[in-house]
């Protein structure tokens, strides 16, 4: 029995070991040609290095740190700053992401909370419409979505961008089960306080569902920040771009600068292994939630 | 009584309004706006033209060829004035039948003339605000792009385009292979993970990761790795195999992006499995040994049956994002050959401005979408019950 387990157990370290050193390799790999310049000198020679060898020639032991033969630099990550407009598009995409996700926390907490709590006449009618629009893709809404923004003059604005991502219904259902939990014994106590429908909301219900907020703000941002579809339709002018978008720049038709749009990708995702990291409960449990959902 | 319930129904009115509102505007009209364009030619392109600007006074001075703006004679100019050409060829509109038999019946050439020689037109202004001021009726014509009706043939169109029916076929196989790998693979990651073995933390954490980043960071990286000298290649090259360009050649350029894909979300998947068979409670588990079941018995016969909420869950949410592949298309793919359908869709709309004929494309993939997920929920109630 005890043998037994032992095989199990390292067939399983195997295969986890195995995806961990898939997973991390690319980003690895990005991290090493970001580090990496364009060439160097080396004793009164000039020497260009080859990011696509392999093994990579790494050693951390000197310094500066070697990566591909070639003494380690942060240079790539200063220059994305220079040679295209990086600061602009990380301003544009946290505005993006910003105030798409505080549109989402407030207006699908609204609406959650009264498909949960309130009554009123065509209340499952509506919530079974706005459900089955889950299933419409994206493809079809786009074009007319696009030719509103023209006709409003809203192509290359914030309000484009940000307008039509402000509620969306995954994260309305997300709220509306999470008030839905809440007993309505409470809200009747309350309700016997003399407390109105809007302070029932805003004081009892709400501070109750806070997990769910956290939630759908992470979510929210994530998806929002690593968007490429809207952006890339709503922009054309290079001063509102996102980061999704930017990433395009580093490549001509004659050339791609690996080192810049590597270190220009590292950039992009550092903040969001950032977020993942802080409230990774928050991504587990909702993998817990979505799956009793489904 | 009914006041209150009154009251509080129009409160719950007023807390839905914001989502029902931005649904209607970002997803319900639009549905019937695209339904509308595909019997048409839309094209944006036609719709920007009323509202280009431009110097009348210059147009008309290269129309008339008028150098000097002294002493015109407005007989003669009212006389070589063609109000039709000078729209077509020195505007640049594209003008339908009824709008030319408009334009040669109530454009007013005396009133534009006369403002011409009075120097009153050195300004700019819109084509759309320009038809208004010199049409004596009919200048809606010229404000707002009408689309011409085609009736079915964007669709006729579409059945005999070889290139709607090569994106449609991609998509689907890019979908039914990538579904059932990654959900297999994050399967299989979860059971390991489930093993009571250390750092389950560590590998948690690290499958997550490519799920967090974005599609366009991973496309570039992968548009690295994957390029011909790049280091897929040179392990190959290192193991004694040879080279291979992945991404420009035809037949493998999808395959490699579906493997990009399996990888980017196996790892999220994994942790909803994880979660799933964690909250297997592990008395039934011992009871199941007790009865010998085993190993490959015990997983089919009992670990996946228990699984079935979160294989459904893992299954119609893989389905429904890789049959809309879009953004690691738009990256790394330069075939037409190796476009999917959500890809074909866009290029026609955005880069050769055929929207009607994109919106046909989409019509027809929303259906075939729906019919999809329909099946899909059949199927998988179909289960539950057995």
């Amino acid at each position: 029995m005890v043998k037994r387990w032992h095989t199990t157990a390292a067939i399983a370290y195997i295969i986890l070991v195995v995806y961990a050193v898939l997973s991390l390799g690319p980003f690895i790999w990005a991290l090493l040609v970001s580090a990496a310049p364009m060439s160097y000198t080396s004793h009164g020679k000039h020497i260009g290095i080859d990011i696509m060898r392999w093994p990579p020639n790494i050693n951390p032991f000197v310094i500066p740190p070697r990566v591909f033969g070639a003494p380690a630099t942060l240079h790539n990550y200063v220059k994305v700053f220079q040679v295209v407009p990086f600061a602009r598009w990380i301003i544009n995409t946290v505005i993006y992401a910003g105030v798409v996700t505080i549109g989402n926390l407030i207006l699908d907490a609204f609406a959650g909370y009264a498909f949960a709590k309130i009554r009123f006449p065509g209340r499952e009618l509506i919530f079974s419409i706005l459900l089955a629009t889950l299933m419409v893709p994206g493809q079809i809404t786009i074009i007319p979505v696009y030719n509103l923004m023209v006709k409003y003059n809203l192509v290359n604005t914030y309000y484009g961008l940000f307008l039509p991502k402000l509620t969306s219904v995954t994260g309305l259902f997300l709220m509306r089960q999470f008030y839905m939990s809440v007993p309505n014994e409470i809200e009747e106590a309350a309700k016997i306080d003399g407390a109105g429908i809007f302070r029932r909301f805003i004081q009892i219900a709400s501070p109750m569902a806070k997990p769910a907020f956290a939630t759908l703000a992470i979510y929210t941002f994530l998806g929002t920040w690593n968007d490429f579809m809207w952006p890339l339709i709503i922009t054309s002018d290079k001063s509102m771009f996102t980061l999704t978008m930017g990433l395009n720049f580093f490549k001509t038709s004659y050339y791609t600068f690996w080192q810049l749009m590597m270190a220009a990708s590292i950039l992009m995702t550092v903040p969001m292994i950032v977020i993942f990291l802080s409230f990774q409960r928050q991504f587990v449990e909702t993998g817990v939630t979505s799956a009793i959902k489904g | 009584m009914k006041r209150r319930l009154l009251k509080e129904g129009i409160v719950g009115y007023a807390f839905i309004s914001p989502i029902v509102i931005t649904i209607v505007i970002f997803i319900l009209w639009p549905i019937f706006e695209s339904f509308y364009y595909s019997f048409t030619n839309y094209n944006p392109l036609r719709q920007q033209e009323y509202r280009g600007t431009f110097n009348v006074q210059d147009m008309l001075q290269e129309y008339l060829l008028v150098l000097d703006m002294k002493d015109l004679d407005r007989e003669k100019l009212t006389k070589q004035f063609n109000s039709v050409d000078f729209l077509k060829t020195q505007l640049g509109l594209h003008l339908n039948q009824k709008q030319i038999d408009a334009v040669q019946r109530y454009f007013n050439s005396k009133k534009l003339i006369e403002d011409f020689v009075n120097l009153k037109l050195d300004r700019t202004m819109s084509v759309a605000y320009f038809m208004r001021a010199y049409m004596i009726r009919d200048s809606y014509m010229f404000t707002h792009y009408k689309p011409a009706w085609l009736g079915w043939k964007n669709f006729t169109n579409m059945v005999h385009d070889p290139y709607s029916w090569i994106s449609l076929k991609n998509s689907i196989v890019f979908s039914l292979v990538v579904t059932p790998i990654q959900t297999f693979l994050a399967l299989l990651l979860a059971i390991a993970a489930n093993q009571k073995i250390r750092g389950i933390k560590f590998f948690k954490t690290t499958f997550f990761i490519p799920s967090i980043t974005s599609s366009a960071a991973i496309s570039v990286i992968f548009m690295m790795l994957y390029s011909k000298p790049g280091v897929i290649n040179r392990l190959l090259n290192y193991f004694g195999m040879p080279a291979i360009d992945w991404l420009n050649n035809v037949s493998t350029a999808l395959p490699a992006i579906m493997l990009m894909n399996i990888w980017t979300t196996a790892g999220y998947f994994m942790v909803v499995f994880l979660a799933g068979l964690q909250g297997i409670p592990a008395s039934l588990i011992e009871a199941s040994e007790l009865d010998g079941a085993q190993g490959w018995t015990r997983l089919w016969k009992i670990i996946i049956p228990l699984l079935k909420p979160q294989i459904a869950y893992v299954v119609t949410l893989g389905l429904i994002g890789t049959l809309q592949v879009f953004d690691q298309i738009y990256f790394l793919i330069k075939a037409q050959e190796n476009y999917t359908t959500a890809m074909y869709i866009y290029t026609n709309a955005f880069s050769y401005g055929r929207m009607g004929y994109a919106s046909a494309i989409a019509v027809a993939f929303f259906a075939v979408i729906l019919l999809s997920t329909l099946v899909q929920r059949r199927v998988v109630r179909e289960e539950t019950y057995f």
